[in-house]
């Protein structure tokens, strides 16, 4: 039977303190499903839950109230940012905060690791048979990818929408489903557009993409055939289309765009550039439309995107990935978890899992932000363990991971701005000297490797 | 020679620690109209304390300096350093009060002259001419604001002014500059074709996003290159002046044009392949 209100749902489920409740970030900053459950839940007066939401933005403000009142005291997520990262990082919270990867989240779901009491997953549209899409209903969020393993595992699998229809395009099998509430609107669709979708203005991040592009076409890496991801920010997206440009001007196919998928890999798509897109998350409206309507652009569940257990991963076949940095150090880890001064702004996504498992990982960064260099000796946070970066571009040069022999050779006979780690610290030194030491505050949680060992832990910021 | 000049506002850090990243072949540091009366101090000690401690290395350096009351301080100011200037509103008889500015400061710099108004059109022989100066560069907006004209996509109201500053240029072999357009994207393109097929040796930017453009632009293509490139080949094997290359005839002219084609592209450091 179809719940059409959410105590009385409240009323049916199994709920105690204590217990592990999940969401997924689909609908990004545009998610109107986590804040009033959790707030009906923290009004029942419930104490100690887990909240493993697979991502938290700033729309969730509904968090931090139930951290104040212990309601959550423990927090395991892929991301936070806006007022929870804030409040995480000037607060900490009872219990701990786990920072897991896209991957590692699946894979600790499926192994049992990370079990999930009651899983609350938005689901644009249901049908009579529990059924769920997200590329249909009045509020469609594309791909349900990072809901699957919950809507599969968890002891108890509660659908949340807002439009109960006949669907055409099943992500989530009804006969995983145990309720279904219906509410007047489960978000809004355009705040998965927040932070994301434009190419830069930024003179510096184009220089960035530049660099980026030229480092590709030195070390020859695209090729017929060739995979790559890139995410959504601005230097990502500069890169994805001269990616595509590249493409097309000298007549080569991709064989497939994985991850967060933008208008520019659909454009892609749609001019013949690249023959798959394999989509665990869209980040603007034409995603979505796209996700609808062409075969060849797939929705894939988080396992199948990044599961290291999962032999037939989609990333294991990827051949280039591009991603950012708040910090990298002289061992060329890669921080995207804290910024330098121990404020939480984001954690791996899928970072450290595309990191480990592409051929070629280069990463894209300014050598300067906010008078604060980019290169450190050693980062706040280990997000990706620098074993598992290639390459870092910002705008003022390009250091080759020593390990990588073989692109170092490569590039030896290139004009490409090539220097040290330690060089290019230096060179960032130049303009903003050499930072003050950061005092570390209490350990507040961990960052969990795609595997499941700690792979470093998180401090709360000395106010 | 260069093919980008960027102008950097002399009062903004930012914009000055980035300014050597944006690939333009030449530097503004601009004391004139980016910075306004009250801040032109500040901006002045800014820009010297950038250039003792953070001076761009492998790219040409000038300075736009004010042609008012301020320009003694400015030129005081940038004394020290290897840098040269942009004189605003240049006439000629500007010009030749440099040189006792110069004398007094014992400081010579050189010039590249900003024709901005309709009567310096009038001696741009003149202004060409002078040892001081090394280029001309043609300030539009300032000049359609006296003329009267607009800055248009379809370019026609600076038809003449370009050609003339173009030409007198070329007579006193200086280099001859292209003013900036000014909007950051819309319509760029078009405008650097522009000033390309006139046959300009370079272009300035307002925006750094222009410069990648500008310098493509202004840049041999790789098919004219490897043109040029086999031309001087076959020049060299044959050792005539005369001779046929994929049914076109070659004479002395052409010989002359690829080798100035082919050193224009090594100063830029590109790369001229066998394979074109």
């Amino acid at each position: 039977m179809v719940e059409k209100d959410l105590e009385r749902l409240l009323d049916a489920l199994p709920l105690e303190d204590g217990m592990r409740i999940s969401f997924h970030h689909h609908l990004r900053n545009g998610d109107d499903v986590l804040n009033p459950v959790l707030k009906a839940i923290m009004d029942r007066g419930y104490k100690h839950l887990h909240l493993k939401a697979s991502a938290l933005f700033p729309v969730h403000k509904q968090v931090v109230k139930a951290l104040k009142s212990g309601c959550v005291t423990d927090i395991t997520t892929n991301y936070v940012s806006g007022p929870v990262a804030d409040h995480l990082s000037k607060e900490g919270l009872e219990g701990s905060l786990t920072m897991q990867t896209h991957g590692g989240r699946a894979r600790s779901i499926i192994e049992g690791g990370s079990p999930i009491d009651i899983a609350f997953i938005a689901a644009p549209a249901v049908d009579e048979s529990y059924n769920a899409s997200g590329v249909e209903g009045k509020n469609p969020c594309g791909s349900l990818g990072y809901a699957i393993e919950d809507a599969q595992h968890a002891a108890v699998k509660v659908l949340v929408t807002d439009t109960l229809t006949t669907i055409e395009h099943v992500q989530i099998e009804g006969r995983h489903i145990d309720h279904v509430l219906k509410v007047d609107s489960i978000g809004d669709t355009s705040g998965i557009e927040s932070g994301t979708l434009a190419i830069s203005s930024d003179p510096i991040k184009l220089k960035i993409a530049r660099e980026a592009m030229r480092l590709l076409k030195a070390l020859d890496a695209i090729q017929e055939g060739v995979s790559f991801q890139s995410g959504a920010g601005g230097v990502s997206l500069a890169v994805t289309a001269m990616f595509n440009d590249y493409l097309k001007t000298h007549g080569l196919k991709a064989s497939f765009y994985s991850g967060g998928i933008t208008a520019g890999h659909v454009e892609a798509l749609e001019e013949g550039l690249v023959g798959r897109l394999y989509d665990v998350q869209c980040f603007d409206k034409r995603a979505i439309a796209s996700l609808k309507q062409n075969e060849a652009h797939i929705p894939i569940s988080a396992s199948d995107y990044a599961n290291p257990s999962n032999a037939s991963r989609v990333i294991g076949d990827l051949d280039i990935v591009l991603l950012g940095a708040s910090e990298v150090d002289l061992d060329f880890n890669v921080n995207v978890t804290s910024d330098s001064y121990l404020n939480l702004i984001g954690g791996s996504g899928g970072h450290s899992d595309t990191a480990e498992d592409s051929r070629l990982t280069i990463v894209v960064a300014p050598l300067i932000k906010a008078r604060t260099p980019l290169i450190q000796d050693r980062v706040q946070t280990i997000t990706t363990p620098g074993a598992h970066v290639d390459c870092v571009v910002s705008e003022r040069g390009i250091a080759v991971n020593p390990a990588r022999r073989d692109l170092i050779r490569s590039l030896e006979k290139t004009s490409l701005p090539i220097m040290s780690i330690e060089e290019m610290q230096a060179l960032a030194h130049h303009y903003t000297k050499r930072p003050a030491a950061v005092k570390k505050g209490d350990v507040i949680g961990i960052v969990e490797s795609r595997s499941g060992g700690r792979l470093d832990t998180i401090h709360k910021k000395v106010v | 020679m260069a093919r980008s000049y960027l102008f950097i506002p002399a009062n903004v850090p930012r914009m000055l620690q980035n300014a050597d990243v944006f690939e333009a072949d030449a530097l503004i540091f601009d004391l004139e109209d980016a910075v306004s009366s009250h801040e032109k101090d500040e901006a002045r000690a800014l820009l010297a304390r950038f250039l003792d401690e953070h001076r761009p290395e492998g790219v040409e350096l000038y300075v736009r300096v004010n042609s008012d009351d301020d320009l003694e301080k400015d030129l005081r100011t940038i004394a020290p350093y290897d840098v040269n200037i942009v004189l605003p509103k240049a006439r000629s008889a500007a010009i030749g009060n440099l040189t006792t500015l110069f004398k007094r400061l014992k400081r010579r710099f050189r010039v590249l002259a900003l024709i901005e108004t309709p009567k310096a059109f009038f001696e741009l022989d003149v202004i060409a001419e002078d040892k001081m100066v090394d280029g001309l560069i043609l300030g539009a907006v300032d000049l359609l604001n006296e003329t009267g004209g607009t800055f248009s996509e379809d370019g026609d109201a600076l038809l003449f002014p370009r050609n003339k500053l173009h030409y007198a240029a070329r007579a006193a072999d200086i280099r001859s500059i292209d003013t900036p357009w000014p909007r950051v994207k819309e319509g760029l393109e078009h405008d650097i074709k522009r000033t390309a097929a006139l046959g300009f040796d370079g272009k300035c930017a307002i925006h750094p996003n222009q410069v990648p453009s500008i310098n493509e632009a202004m840049s041999p293509s790789p098919d004219a290159l490897y043109k040029a490139l086999r031309i001087i080949k076959k020049y060299e094997s044959e050792q005539t002046t005369r001779f046929s290359l994929d049914g076109e005839m070659v004479d002395k002219p052409v010989i002359e044009k690829a080798r100035k084609l082919l050193d224009k592209a090594k100063r830029y450091g590109m790369e001229v392949g066998e394979d074109g």
